[in-house]
C-alpha cells in the first residue's frame, strides 16, 4: 500500500492515482462521444475492471499479499464482470 | 509482562513490499468487505440481466443522467482513496499530523461526492422522477443510494480514525486501525469504479 519514491520522485501510488484519473477521463470521453455498440460497452467495462485491479493491488495493498487473500478482489472483478459481459452480449443479439 | 511478550502482543507493522499472508488492517473488516462486495456483485449482475429484457428503455433513460456529474464524482472518489493511501504512508513514517491532514483531505473529497450526488438526486426529484418511474430508475436509485450510504459509513470510519490519530493513538508500530479504515474506504471507491461505467456509460 505504501512505497518508496520512484521515477521523477513520485511514489508508485501517485502514478497509479494519475493513471486511474486518466482512464476515468477516457471512459467519460467514450460515453460523451455518443459512440454506441457492444464493443464500446465491453471496452469501457474492461477499463473499469483494470481500474479495480489497480485499486486492489496498489491502494488496498493486495499486491504484496500471498495466498488466499490475494484473490477475492480479483475474483470479485472477474465474476460480475463476466456476468455483465454475458448479459450485454445477449442483449445485443 | 516482559518486553518480548509485549512485542508479540503488539500489532505488526507492515513495511515495504515484502509478501504478507493477510491484507492490511483487521481481518474482520476484510470479511465485512467481501460480504459487501458480494451484495454489490449481485446488484450489478441483476442490473445487467434486467437490462436484457428491455435495452431500449435502459438506454433511453440512461441518457437522462449527468455523465459530467458522474465523472467529477469518480475523480473525487479516486482522489479520496489516494489521500487515504497517503494517510497510511504518513502513519507508517510515524507522522501523525500528516496522517490526520491526509484523512481530513479524504473526508473533504467524500463530502464533495455527497454534495454532487445529492444535487443529482434533487434534480431527478424536481422532474418528478422516482424509483417507481420505471425499471431503469429503480436500479439507478437503488444502486447509487446503497453506495451513497456506504460513502457516509466510510466517512464516519475515517473521521473516527482521524480523531484517534489526532490524539496520538497510532504510530509507525501500531497503525492497524488506520489500515482497517483505509481498506473499507478503498472498497467504497472500488464499487463506484464499476458502478460508474455500468449505470452511466455502457449502452
Amino acid at each position: 500500500m505504501v512505497e518508496k519514491k520512484g521515477a521523477r520522485g513520485l511514489r508508485p501510488c501517485t502514478w497509479v492515482w494519475l493513471l486511474l484519473m486518466a482512464l476515468t477521463v477516457v471512459t467519460w470521453s467514450l460515453g460523451r462521444a455518443g459512440v454506441h455498440g457492444l464493443a464500446l460497452s465491453l471496452g469501457v467495462l474492461f477499463l473499469a475492471l483494470l481500474k479495480g485491479q489497480l485499486v486492489g493491488d496498489f491502494f488496498m495493498g493486495l499486491r504484496s499479499v500471498r495466498g488466499f487473500w490475494r484473490w477475492p478482489v480479483s475474483l470479485w472483478l472477474l465474476i460480475p464482470g463476466g456476468l455483465v459481459t454475458t448479459a450485454f452480449i445477449l442483449a445485443a443479439r | 509482562m516482559d518486553a518480548s511478550v509485549n512485542a508479540l502482543a503488539a500489532p505488526v507493522a507492515r513495511t515495504g513490499e515484502a509478501p504478507h499472508r493477510y491484507p492490511p488492517g483487521d481481518l474482520a473488516i476484510w470479511v465485512f468487505i467481501l460480504a459487501e462486495l458480494l451484495v454489490f456483485a449481485v446488484f450489478f449482475s441483476a442490473y445487467a440481466f434486467a437490462r436484457m429484457g428491455d435495452p431500449a428503455l435502459f438506454n433511453q433513460y440512461q441518457a437522462t443522467l449527468s455523465q459530467n456529474a458522474a465523472l467529477v464524482n469518480t475523480l473525487t472518489l479516486i482522489t479520496a482513496s489516494y489521500f487515504v493511501v497517503r494517510a497510511v504512508a504518513a502513519i507508517r513514517e510515524d507522522d501523525s499530523r500528516g496522517c490526520v491532514r491526509w484523512l481530513l483531505a479524504a473526508l473533504g473529497m467524500g463530502a464533495l461526492f455527497l454534495v454532487i450526488k445529492s444535487a443529482e438526486y434533487a434534480h431527478h426529484f424536481s422532474l418528478g422522477v422516482s424509483m417507481s418511474t420505471n425499471r431503469f430508475y429503480m436500479f439507478y436509485f437503488s444502486l447509487t443510494f446503497f453506495h451513497f450510504m456506504h460513502v457516509i459509513l466510510g466517512m464516519v470510519i475515517l473521521a473516527a480514525v482521524a480523531l484517534k490519530a489526532r490524539r496520538g493513538g497510532y504510530s509507525a508500530v501500531d497503525h492497524r486501525g488506520v489500515e482497517t479504515g483505509a481498506s473499507y474506504w478503498h472498497m467504497v471507491d472500488l464499487v463506484w469504479l464499476i458502478l460508474f461505467p455500468l449505470v452511466y456509460v455502457m449502452h
